[in-house]
């Protein structure tokens, strides 16, 4: 049956459409047994690592990563835009994740808006086909909201750069080959002009890559520490000091407020007001469903009207005319802000309509739903935190978007 | 059953759209300067004839009806931009009470009806409305007491109605009635007729004036009452005024946005901009973002009602419980952002103010459409 997208779709991509999902009923992997990651924040382990990889690597040889993309960097140059199709079709089918997201979503779009034609062609294919898993290194112990703070340093030596720094919060940096860096390698410049973009090799000797626990027990991210660790000449992205401009691109990618990605997404749960609302027909309250408090009904709704809102937002941001006040940003930029948000408004209210058993947490045989509730509410501050808070995400809106005073 | 939310992809929006809303705004601007509209409330006018007339003779009050009904046969996206246009200009007078009017009569009447009653009311010459409420809040279907009873060859009218807009310069008013079978049917009663009294409210938004009307024994002929399922009709009425309701508010609480920032900008303390303080930058980005939300579900049920969506409904519901939040936390942050002279008369912000408190209640209010909304969800999961 159509879906809201799928109302004026043409019959070539409503074809498609038919096509991709017929695909991924056929060849969407039956659950492995151990525990499976439900966003690419928490990949610890090999085994769950290399069943990720080995999906993504599927999807990708079945044509369906990298449509956007020109054919010669190993994507399909597909006019019809059709990348959106198949993301969509992978998350309703709830088929895991696509492991590289940083690859897929942030660095490879970067690459493909500033590398030079070599780089093109030596990284893009393989972040498609998840033969390179890719990092980010942006973030420092100092440097988080305030990100043009940074201090980790490039300095030339011979033709090449050796780095010296520490990052932090660097998700899937224990298994990534590459890393998109920013270190300054002007320190007497301004502290917006000496930075630069880096496209850095995670097995070069300095590197030291350190667990750091989330505050849900499990493992995922990292800090990365720089001892002079060498980088070749072309692992220079754009220019010399362009790195701010660049990394711009990259969070525009990252906040989800740009297309031309390579595919997929960084969930597999895809956590709906449905979701909750069929939860709470399931437990009980008070001896009766939690379905029918009204209470629970209330805000059920309430996330439902906002849920509806952000995509119908997504829907109209992408028609130029209906951007009625001509600030044609706002609605690309508040996404993030008010998506991570919703999530964890969600998260948290379906931890409330489990009542008391919102407290049983993974490994408990009782627990609803593998406690997949209350550990997707504590990760949900990986999302309201990570890429720029909230609380950065106003001040952005507030300056970018409404022209109030800076912040400095 | 899953319910599917379809909105056609490309919200159908062309450069007609565009010029209709430049015209607006171009023509509230010069008509209707925030001091003409302070001028009126102060002077305590009703109906500013000459304002009613222009605005008829742009074509605005029958917009959506059809053209061989007098209207422009416009869509609804069309209807939610202007709305939202005269939202933000607090248009005073009668306009939403003629709007619903001329809604109920399409979708409730016969065509020998709708040609009896549209055309005078889409070209501003008969002032109408929609008596909706009744006292003690009820406009929906099983709440309705006021009755109709069959009488010589007729229809006999009794009840009360309250908050009609524009009602006491109104030359027709719709209104539900109950039958002794049970049924609701709509009924267009021609004004005055003996036997219906109607008397001025003093209400909160004195732009938008309202009176309460007592049908008393009202005799009217077979034909007043509308041929179509009356409640049907209400409902096809409820959900398309209050996705127009929700354009509208949409609109006035862009306008506290654009005064609350532009005070924020203007205004020093501790010598700087208050709005350099994220104390005070921050909530004028939540109230961006709510408004932004808000405008997308209203266009989306705009679109779906111009494609005749099943979807549209749900979407005229989400979009008048969230624009009538929405619209009552602009001005209330607006009020407060704007600190001591917020809380003064010369402040513009209190007509906003009042605005929203008064169309947070009519056609429904968030708690009313969540109620609502909670039933459509928990009956497909």
């Amino acid at each position: 049956m159509a879906r809201p997208e799928e109302a004026t779709e043409s019959r070539e991509n409503a074809e498609f459409r038919r096509q991709v999902r017929a695909w991924i009923q056929a060849n969407q992997p039956a659950h492995p047994g151990f525990k499976l990651p439900q966003t690419f924040l928490e990949v610890e382990s090999e085994r769950q690592f290399d069943f990720l990889r080995e999906w993504q690597r599927k999807v990708y040889d079945a044509g369906y990563l990298g449509l956007d993309w020109p054919a010669e960097y190993g994507g399909h140059s597909d006019p019809h835009k059709r990348q959106r199709i198949v993301s969509q079709e992978l998350n309703r089918a709830g088929a895991p994740f696509l492991v590289n997201v940083i690859g897929l979503q942030w660095a490879g779009p970067t690459i493909l808006a500033y590398g030079s034609e070599e780089q093109k062609r030596k990284y893009l294919k393989n972040i498609l086909s998840c033969e390179d898993v890719w990092c980010q290194g942006f973030s420092e112990p100092g440097a988080g909201s305030d990100l043009a703070g940074l201090q980790a340093s490039a300095t030339r030596e011979g033709e090449g750069w050796v780095v010296t720094g520490h990052k932090v919060w660097t998700t899937l940096a224990h298994f990534a080959k590459w890393m998109i860096l920013l270190a300054r390698t002007d320190p007497t410049a301004h502290k917006y002009a000496g930075i630069s973009y880096f496209l850095f090799p995670m097995d070069a000797p300095g590197v030291t890559v350190q667990p750091l626990v989330k505050m849900t027990g499990e493992g995922g991210f990292n800090q990365v520490i720089f001892d002079r660790a060498p980088m070749p000449a072309d692992a220079l992205l754009g220019q010399l000091g362009q790195g701010w401009q660049i990394a711009m691109t990259t969070l525009t990618f990252e906040r989800g407020a740009a297309e031309g990605t390579g595919g997929g997404s960084a969930t597999s749960t895809a956590e709906s007001v449905r979701a909750v609302a069929a939860l709470a027909k399931r437990m009980r309250r008070d001896g009766s469903p939690a379905a029918a408090d009204p209470v629970i009904r209330d805000r059920l709704a309430q996330l439902w009207i906002e849920e509806e809102a952000l995509r119908l937002t997504a829907q109209r941001a992408r028609v130029a005319g209906l951007n009625m006040d001509d600030r044609p940003l706002a609605t690309r930029l508040m996404n993030k802000l008010v998506f991570s948000e919703l999530g964890q408004r969600l998260t948290e209210l379906a931890c409330e309509v489990l009542g008391p058993d919102a407290v049983l947490w993974l490994g408990d045989p009782s627990a609803p739903d593998k406690a997949e509730w209350p550990r997707a509410y504590l990760n949900s501050f990986g999302v309201t935190i990570g890429g720029g808070t909230s609380e950065v995400q106003r001040n952005i809106i507030g300056e970018r978007v409404l022209g109030l005073p800076k912040t400095k | 059953m899953t319910l599917r939310l379809e909105v056609p992809t490309d919200f159908g929006f062309t450069e007609e759209h565009a010029l209709l809303r430049a015209e607006a705004r171009r023509f509230l601007a010069e008509r209707l300067p925030i001091a003409e509209l302070r001028r009126q409330v102060d002077a305590g006018v009703r109906l500013d004839r000459g304002l009613w007339k222009e605005i008829a003779g742009l074509g605005w009050v029958g917009l959506v009806l059809p053209e061989r009904f007098g209207g422009a046969g416009l869509g609804w996206l069309h209807l939610g931009i202007l709305m939202e246009e005269m939202g933000r200009r607090l248009v005073p007078g009668p306009f939403l009470g003629s709007l619903l009017a001329g809604i109920a009569i399409e979708r409730g009447a016969g065509d020998a009806q709708r040609e009896r009653w549209l055309p005078a009311i889409a070209s501003g010459e008969t002032i109408a409305s929609l008596a909706l409420v009744e006292p003690g809040g009820a406009f929906e279907g099983a709440a309705i007491t006021a009755s109709a009873d069959p009488a010589d060859g007729g229809f006999v009218l009794r009840g009360r109605k309250t908050h009609v807009v524009g009602g006491a310069d109104a030359g027709i008013v719709v209104a539900a009635f109950r039958e002794p079978s049970g049924r609701i049917s709509l009924f267009a009663v021609d004004l005055p007729a003996p036997g219906v009294a109607i008397e001025d409210e003093v209400s909160i938004d004195p732009t938008r004036p309202t009176a309460r009307i007592a049908f008393d024994g009202v005799r009217v002929g077979a034909g007043a009452r509308l041929d179509g399922d009356g409640s049907r009709a209400l409902a096809e009425t409820l959900t398309r005024g209050s996705a127009a309701l929700a354009a509208e508010q949409v609109g006035g609480a862009e306008a506290v946005l654009q005064l609350t920032r532009q005070y924020a900008i203007d205004r020093k303390q501790f010598d700087r901009p208050i709005g350099f303080f994220q104390a005070v930058k921050h909530p004028i980005v939540d109230m961006m973002c709510g408004i932004e939300l808000a405008r997308s579900l209203a266009c989306g049920a705009a679109a779906g009602l111009d494609a005749d969506t099943p979807a549209a409904p749900v979407h005229a519901r989400m979009a008048k419980a969230l624009a009538s939040d929405v619209y009552a936390q602009a001005v209330r942050k607006g009020v407060q952002l704007h600190g001591g002279y917020g809380f003064t008369w010369d402040c513009d912000v209190h007509l906003y103010f009042r605005r929203a408190l008064w169309s947070r209640p009519m056609l429904g209010d968030a708690i009313h459409h969540r109620k609502g909304l909670a039933s459509a969800l928990g009956g497909e999961a």
